[in-house]
Parts: structure tokens; C-alpha cells; sequence
């Protein structure tokens, strides 16, 4: 068995690394999947936080590669899902304790005994970055629709074709239709515009990811549909499986209750 | 299933200096067996080419390097030159008097112009070929690349913001230019910048600069840019009837 290797990244901070990583390696997960999550934010770990392994931790990724443990040792099973598997990143070392070749490395031994492993790049163009892509076989970058993230990604997507783990796929997070209805925010179309590269998913603003994150449990696994968030994860790593999943309908105005309002009066 | 993939990996294309083979990444034993497959099925089509090899980040001793080379004289082809990322690997071609650069190539694998006396190799032949003096690439020229180039540079594909375009002639972009571009760089005031959507950042014609004005946001139209009477103009594209 020969396992892929994912890494999720976008250059900029703050736009959904993390809690994609967490949903979509809890997703593919939930698809009966063995999946592992690689918190390769060394220094500034919180993969742990959002999928509430914080307080299972005993060695991380800098133990395993200064071979202080085993790779099992390090790997914190999710007791929710069947096979999932975290690797937290360590706080107290900096990106310097890792190299690209160590990623390679460990994740040569992990594709052995796993379908998936998702790696959660640091922001930033340097040495966390280049220690996460390093390993990958697809990497999908995250913006959200703001200029200055799409500009990160650009730069990102650059990057990554001059490594050769090019194009890669792209992720748009926290859309808000209604204000890309008022012409207020960027849609998705003027991104791939600008950026040219494969779309693999739309996810909707939703409070319910704060409420989720903050709680330490990734929204998948709550199985709560109700969440357009939610359901959009799923979708995201059922296309990274390589299924044909139309993408969601954001484009309808107003909420939930309207739209089935909508529905009720005959449109 | 994994031999057809490597095979792939070998890939075989024409430039001005003959042929460009790329030899991916495959273990080198593999590499070359894949290699001699390929030559043989076309050796009919290929013989009597001079060759250069893209070595990319694969590491060659000269003795490794010596085997590939005998493999081309075996099918009738001539190895001249191989471009490498390492340092090691130029070093082995060099032992075999082979060139590690291609000639008249101003720029790396980034398109950054290379400085006189390096040694880096010109990798970037297989995307940017200098051509009677022109630069033609066929790409998204995205934010952080830098693209210097002596002569005139056409690009087929967008420029985005964050890019830089520096020519000695002309630009034309076939796409829509966001990014930065300085033409006639080296003082001339008769270079044109041309696009299919000219809407930089800013734009440099020798010694003068130009900011586009902010309303440039309706249906993008190709234009033109050039200096008349010491200003930097833009005329939309008018078909001659």
C-alpha cells in the first residue's frame, strides 16, 4: 500500500489552514480511510487544539526525526474515527529542528501503512513551508477572498512549480455569497481568474467552525449537515478520493429558512 | 505500470541548440533503460541531434554521466552540453567536455537574469528559449518571479501582480498583464508595451513611469503603451479597416 500524501498550505496566515486540515483528514477518515494529520507548524502547534488532542501528547514529529521515539509513539490516535492518527508538532523546538529530507523521510514510512497523510504547512515562504511541501504528492492551497490572500497564493502556487509539485489545487474559504452578491467580496470566479489553477472547493463562512474549533472537534465529526461548512469539507475530501461532486449551491441569497421559504412559495 | 510512468518521465523536445532531453527522477539504473527505449523507438526521427540533457536536481557522476553519453553516440546522437542544478553533476560534465550552459541564455531557472561569471546553468531553456533575440514564454508569470531578459519579451498567458518583466526591447503579453513591466530598459524610447488586458501596477518605458489610472476596471480591451512626447500613453487597439 502506498499512501498520498496531502499538504495544505496558502502563504498567508489566518486563512484556514489548520481547520481544513483537521475536517479534511477527519473526513477522508470518516470515509473509512487510515489517515494521519502532520502538524508541521513547528513552535506554533495548534492541530492538536483543533482536533482536541492537546492533552494526549507525550512525543511529536522533532522526537520522532531526533529518533527519541518510534513513529507509533508519536502518533495520537483520534478515539472518534476509526484510523485517525495525529502528529503534533513540537512547541518548544522552531523550524530549524526539521528538514525537507526528514520530512521525506517520515512520510515515506507513513504512505506504507496509511491511505492519506495531511499536512498542515506553516504560513510563510521559508523553511517550515519548504519542510512541508517537501513530502507532498498534491499540494491544495487555501485562500480566502481578499486580495491580499489571493496574492499570497499566487506567490505560493509559484513556488510550488518551481519545486515541481505543481500546479496544485485550490481551496477558497470563508465565502460570503450574499456580500459576493452585493459585488462587496471577491468571488470565485475573479480568483481563478487571477490564479489559473484547479478548484477543488468553496467553503461558506460559518460560525458554527469557530464554535467547533473552539471545542476541539472538527465539524465533520459531528456529522452535524446542517452546516454548509460542513458539508463542503466532505464534499472537498470525497473530490480529493476523485469523485465527481458538483460543488454547492452558494450563489442562492439569504439563509437556510429563506431559501427554503423560497422553495415552499414556488419560487 | 510504474516502468510506463518513468518512461514519461523522459521527455524529448526540439530547441534552437538541437534537442532538450529531460531525464526525471527515476533511479538511475531505470533512468537509463528508459532512455535507451526511447532512443531506440526513435531513433529513426531523432539521429544525428545534437543533444542537450536536463538534469534538473538529479546528482551524475562522470562515470554515470559517461554511460548516458555513450548511449546517445550508440543512436547516432551527439551530447554537447547538460544542464544541472547541482554543482556535482556540472562538474562531471565538465570533465567530459561538455558545456554546462546553454549560449545566448540570459536567464536561470526563474527566469532572474544570470550574472556574467556564473556557472549556474541555463535550466530554464526548456520554458524560455531565446529565440532571434526574443523571449517567449508560455505561462502565468505569478507574483515573485522576476523576468529579465536582453532582447524583446512575449509572453503567451497573464502576468499577475507581484511579477516584474524587465526587457531590453519590447513587451507583448497575450493575456492580461497586472504585474510590473520596465521595457527598454537600457534607455531607447521607441519600445512599445503591448496587451490583451493592460492593467499593471505600473509600467516603465526607458526612463519614464507610468501609473495606470484607477478606473481601468470596465471590459478589458487590448491596448498599447508608448511614450509620445515624453509621457507614457496608452492607445486601445484599433483594427485598420
Amino acid at each position: 500500500m502506498s499512501g498520498k500524501v496531502i499538504t495544505i498550505t496558502s502563504g498567508k496566515g489566518g486563512v484556514g489552514k489548520t481547520t481544513l486540515t483537521a475536517n479534511i483528514a477527519a473526513a477522508l477518515a470518516r470515509s473509512g480511510k487510515k489517515v494521519v494529520a502532520i502538524d508541521a507548524d513547528i513552535g506554533l502547534r495548534n492541530l492538536d487544539v483543533v482536533m482536541g488532542l492537546e492533552n494526549r501528547i507525550v512525543y511529536d514529529l522533532v522526537d520522532i526525526i531526533e529518533g527519541r521515539c518510534r513513529l507509533r509513539q508519536a502518533m495520537i490516535k483520534d478515539k472518534r474515527q476509526p484510523e485517525l492518527y495525529l502528529i503534533p508538532a513540537a512547541q518548544t523546538r522552531d523550524k530549524m529542528a526539521v528538514s525537507p529530507t526528514d520530512m521525506i523521510l517520515v512520510c515515506d514510512q507513513l504512505r506504507q501503512e496509511m491511505d492519506y497523510v495531511v499536512i498542515d504547512s506553516p504560513a510563510g515562504i521559508e523553511r517550515g513551508f519548504r519542510n512541508a511541501i517537501a513530502p507532498a504528492d498534491q499540494v491544495l492551497i487555501v485562500t480566502n477572498p481578499e486580495v491580499s490572500a489571493v496574492r499570497d497564493a499566487d506567490r505560493i502556487i509559484g513556488l510550488i512549480e518551481a519545486e515541481e509539485k505543481g500546479p496544485g489545487k485550490l481551496i477558497v474559504n470563508r465565502l460570503k455569497p450574499e456580500m459576493v452578491a452585493r459585488g462587496d467580496m471577491i468571488s470565485v470566479e475573479d480568483i481563478l481568474d487571477i490564479l489559473a489553477i484547479e478548484l477543488v472547493g468553496v467553503i461558506p463562512e460559518d460560525e458554527s467552525i469557530l464554535i467547533s474549533t473552539n471545542q476541539g472537534l472538527p465539524v465533520v465529526m459531528t456529522g452535524a449537515n446542517g452546516s454548509s461548512a460542513g458539508q463542503a469539507f466532505t464534499n472537498v475530501a470525497r473530490r480529493i478520493e476523485g469523485q465527481k461532486i458538483p460543488f454547492l449551491d452558494l450563489t442562492a441569497k439569504g439563509s437556510l429558512l429563506d431559501r427554503m421559504r423560497g422553495w415552499v412559495n414556488g419560487r | 505500470m510504474i516502468n510506463q510512468d518513468n518512461r514519461r518521465q523522459i521527455n524529448v523536445k526540439g530547441i534552437r541548440d538541437g534537442l532538450l532531453i529531460t531525464l526525471g527522477n527515476a533511479a538511475y539504473d531505470d533512468m537509463l533503460q528508459d532512455l535507451t527505449a526511447e532512443l531506440t523507438q526513435k531513433q529513426a526521427f531523432l539521429q544525428g541531434s545534437r543533444v542537450v540533457i536536463e538534469a534538473g536536481k538529479r546528482p551524475f557522476s562522470a562515470t554515470q554521466l559517461a554511460r548516458v553519453q555513450e548511449q546517445f553516440t550508440r543512436h547516432d546522437l551527439e551530447l554537447w552540453a547538460v544542464l544541472a542544478e547541482r554543482e556535482e553533476t556540472r562538474a562531471a560534465a565538465r570533465k567530459l567536455g561538455l558545456a554546462t550552459r546553454l549560449p545566448g541564455s540570459q536567464t536561470d531557472l526563474d527566469g532572474n537574469a544570470l550574472p556574467a561569471s556564473s556557472h549556474k546553468s541555463a535550466a530554464d531553456a526548456a520554458t524560455a528559449v531565446p529565440v532571434h533575440g526574443g523571449l517567449l514564454l508560455k505561462e502565468t508569470v505569478r507574483s515573485g518571479r522576476s523576468i529579465y531578459h536582453e532582447g524583446h519579451i512575449v509572453i503567451i498567458g497573464d502576468v499577475n501582480p507581484g511579477a516584474e518583466i524587465v526587457a531590453g526591447g519590447d513587451v507583448v503579453v497575450w493575456g492580461r498583464l497586472r504585474g510590473l513591466v520596465h521595457a527598454w530598459a537600457l534607455g531607447d524610447e521607441t519600445a512599445v508595451i503591448c496587451a490583451l488586458a493592460l492593467n499593471p501596477t505600473h509600467l516603465r518605458i526607458a526612463d519614464q513611469i507610468a501609473i495606470p489610472p484607477d478606473d481601468n476596471n470596465g471590459n478589458p480591451a487590448p491596448e498599447q503603451a508608448m511614450i509620445r512626447e515624453g509621457q507614457i500613453i496608452a492607445l486601445p487597439w484599433q483594427p485598420r479597416n
